[in-house]
């Protein structure tokens, strides 16, 4: 699951630009502007290296921590189908962070060092998974809603210039089609349910809606830095733009089932074709993702634990004398 | 703390609410995997993974590639022990397509049948007959 | 054919394979690293589905209720799992060997299976045991590796295999209907099975620096067969079933 659109990057305004080498500068961008991708072993400008890695790490970071929402309702899942498929899609997460921490390592940062700025707080996650997954029907608007929208960052961000990324990103986003249709599926079944399912449905999506309008991030002011990054197809839209399919696709499929959406405004303005709502709190927004957020501790007092508990099986297994080369691909 | 996933509760976090940095090579070292889908075809790479080594790589391998689809038979290797060209050199390659010599483009032989067949045509029997 | 027999046979496999599925899912998103995590999430997802094959046969066949009222709505006096996999997880060498020990287990068994009498069951066997072949080789491969690692490995793994070991032979407690499953060929029984699972995993252990106590000396924990449990099945029960309770009328 889930990129996001935004990726934090604190540092960057203090940065001195880095001079690169204008004739391999000018061949790197020849390439991009021709539609060929870029692979690891190629030169690249020092701030694409470092861009990709941030925005990679960060969603590899979001993957393992995204598991554990959802993770919540492993051992509560109800019935056979829904209990295989849950684990089978928490799996995936897991398996998504692996495949994406691989392709931030042909960049050059071992996996160890990712994993210790995520649990030192140095590198984020998306700022979703910092949200309770408080009943049952919080598992639906996830796979349903929050896969939908990572869904459509993963796309766009699939037919980016890093080859790597985009050959994990392409596999990503056929197995989210599966958590998409998996959620979407239980998300209709407590829809068409019960009024007790009606209603704790009704209740998850009212929770959730303001971390699912935050998820693509703040609205993009069109500064040298996004150009940069748009023309090095690191990244592929706007937020706002993402953000905007996101509605456009998915509130019917939600208003179609008689559930709300917690918004008086929120609209298709059908002079413009856009959607219309009102801003998000994003005051809220980057509270919680510098550390303020209901569940920001115990996601990464979880991962500490993963990887406290787990020592005892790398170290036994660790031979200190291999070399350690950065993967292929 | 009370977390509400039960899983969680379960787990001493409190021990380890101060965790050690993670050392250089903690997570292993790295394979890269080769997919055979179906028997009679090519092993395809599919990516790479983490492992104590090849015996830890195939089985690892197994679930993170090929749990899903039609799989046959899997190859592991080292990274360290896969050499390639440098990518910087591909203009290498870019002559391949002239060298019409290679392919099966660059022998044509229906114009001087045709023409063969004009010129002697007096001479053949008429295939229409 | 006797169905009372079978139909106990089929539900203890189940029980037996649900309870181990959705310990072992406890793991999933928490292992130690992120391909064993996967592994191992899939070893549980087999698990839970065999639990639930096992479930549909005494549906189609048995005239029992549908899968999930028989995984998802019975008293725990009902399941018939052994205690070896209600015990909570602890550290990964318990749950490694548990998992060693329990799939050597269910590979002969199921193995032994491929050539029942009930049929549907030979045939549903023959692909279990496919995917048993899978766990087999995760099971071996871990405990080859960790069981001639370090000190603090080997101590692990030798503990959680003499904490573990009366429980394991807990999975052949025999059925009062042993004679009449193996008479009608359904099954080759509980003693036959415990045999060859003792010498796998003795040439499996041999391999390493473990140490496989005297089982002779051994007193088996009995009892899950007939409806009696540890303290943590019932609680496992209440949690596993929380949703599915709120409305069991209800389509999730």
């Amino acid at each position: 699951m889930y990129g996001g659109g935004y990726i934090y990057d604190p540092e960057n305004k203090n940065q001195a630009p880095i001079a690169e080498d204008p004739e391999k500068l000018a061949e790197f961008e020849a390439k991009i502007d021709n539609g060929e991708k870029i692979e690891p072993s190629d030169w690249m400008p020092y701030e694409y290296r470092r861009q990709l890695i941030r925005m990679i790490e960060q969603h590899a970071h979001s993957e393992i921590i995204g598991a554990l929402p959802e993770g919540t309702w492993i051992t509560r899942a109800p019935g056979f189908k829904r209990k295989m498929a849950l684990i089978a899609k928490v799996q995936d997460e897991i398996g998504h962070g692996q495949l994406l921490y691989a392709a931030a390592e042909t960049l050059g940062k071992p996996r160890e060092q990712m994993l210790n700025d995520l649990l030192s707080g140095k590198s984020k996650y998306s700022n979703v998974f910092n949200y309770p997954a408080k009943t049952w029907a919080d598992v639906a608007v996830i796979g349903f809603l929050i896969d939908a929208g990572a869904i459509i960052n993963q796309l766009a961000n699939s037919k980016g210039s890093y080859a790597p990324y985009g050959r994990a990103l392409k596999r990503i986003c056929a197995e989210e089609s599966f958590h998409l249709k998996q959620g979407y599926e239980a998300f209709v079944y407590l829809a068409t349910g019960t009024s007790t399912q009606r209603a704790m449905l009704q209740d998850a999506v009212n929770r959730w809606w303001p971390p699912i309008m935050h998820f693509f991030g703040p609205s993009d002011k069109i500064s040298v830095h996004t150009e940069k990054l748009i023309r090095w197809q690191v990244k592929m839209d706007t937020n706002d733009n993402m953000r905007n399919d996101f509605l456009e696709q998915y509130v019917p499929k939600i208003w179609e089932l008689d559930i709300t959406l917690p918004d008086p405004n929120l609209r298709k303005n059908p002079e413009t074709g856009r959607w219309e709502y009102t801003e998000p709190d994003w005051d809220e927004f980057f509270r919680v993702i510098s550390g303020n957020g209901p569940c920001n501790k115990e996601r990464l007092d979880v991962r500490r634990w993963v990887e406290e508990s787990g020592r005892w099986v790398r170290q036994a297994l660790f031979k200190p004398n291999e070399i350690y080369k950065v993967p292929l691909a | 703390m009370s977390s509400l996933d039960p899983r969680i509760n379960r787990l001493d976090l409190v021990k380890t609410a101060q965790a050690e940095n993670i050392q250089p090579h903690q997570h292993w070292e790295t394979y890269e995997v080769f997919v055979q889908a179906k028997r009679g075809g090519h092993h395809t790479h599919a990516g790479s993974l983490h492992a104590a080594d090849h015996d830890m790589a195939l089985i690892f391998a197994k679930e993170q590639f090929a749990r899903r689809g039609q799989c046959h038979n899997i190859w592991v290797v080292k990274t360290s022990n896969i050499f390639a060209l440098n990518t910087e050199d591909a203009d290498m390659f870019a002559e391949n397509n002239e060298k019409k010599y290679r392919n099966t483009g660059g022998f044509k032989v229906s114009d001087k049948i045709t023409q063969y067949k004009r010129s002697h045509k007096h001479t053949q029997p008429d295939e229409t007959d | 054919m006797n169905t009372q027999a079978l139909k106990e046979m089929l539900c203890k496999m189940g029980d037996d394979a649900l309870i181990m599925g959705h310990r072992n899912a406890e793991w999933t998103g928490l292992a130690p690293t992120l391909e064993e995590d996967i592994s191992f999430s899939s070893i549980a997802q087999d698990q839970i589905g065999h639990a639930l094959a096992m479930y549909t046969l005494m549906h189609e066949h048995l005239g029992e209720p549908n899968p999930d009222i028989i995984g998802f709505s019975r008293p725990e006096t009902d399941f018939t799992c052994c205690h070896l996999v209600e015990l909570p997880n602890s550290g990964y060498d318990f749950s490694l060997i548990r998992h060693f020990l329990f799939d050597h287990a269910e590979i002969l068994r199921y193995k032994a299976l491929t050539n029942s009498a009930f049929t549907p069951l030979a045939q549903v066997a023959a692909k279990i045991t496919g995917e048993l072949k899978y766990h087999i080789l995760h099971a071996n491969t871990w405990v080859r590796h960790l069981g001639n690692a370090t000190e603090e490995a080997k101590a692990r793994l030798q503990t959680s295999l003499n904490t573990l070991l009366p429980y394991a032979l807990g999975i052949f407690e025999p059925s009062i209907f042993e004679q009449a499953l193996i008479a009608d060929g359904i099954f080759i029984g509980e003693n036959a099975l415990q045999t060859q699972w003792m010498q796998t995993i003795a040439a499996i252990l041999k391999q390493t620096a473990l140490h496989l106590p005297d089982v002779t000396t051994i007193q088996p924990v009995y009892g899950g067969r007939r409806g009696y449990h540890t303290e943590y099945l019932q609680p496992l029960l209440t949690e596993m079933t929380e949703v599915f309770r709120i409305d069991e009328q209800a389509e999730w």
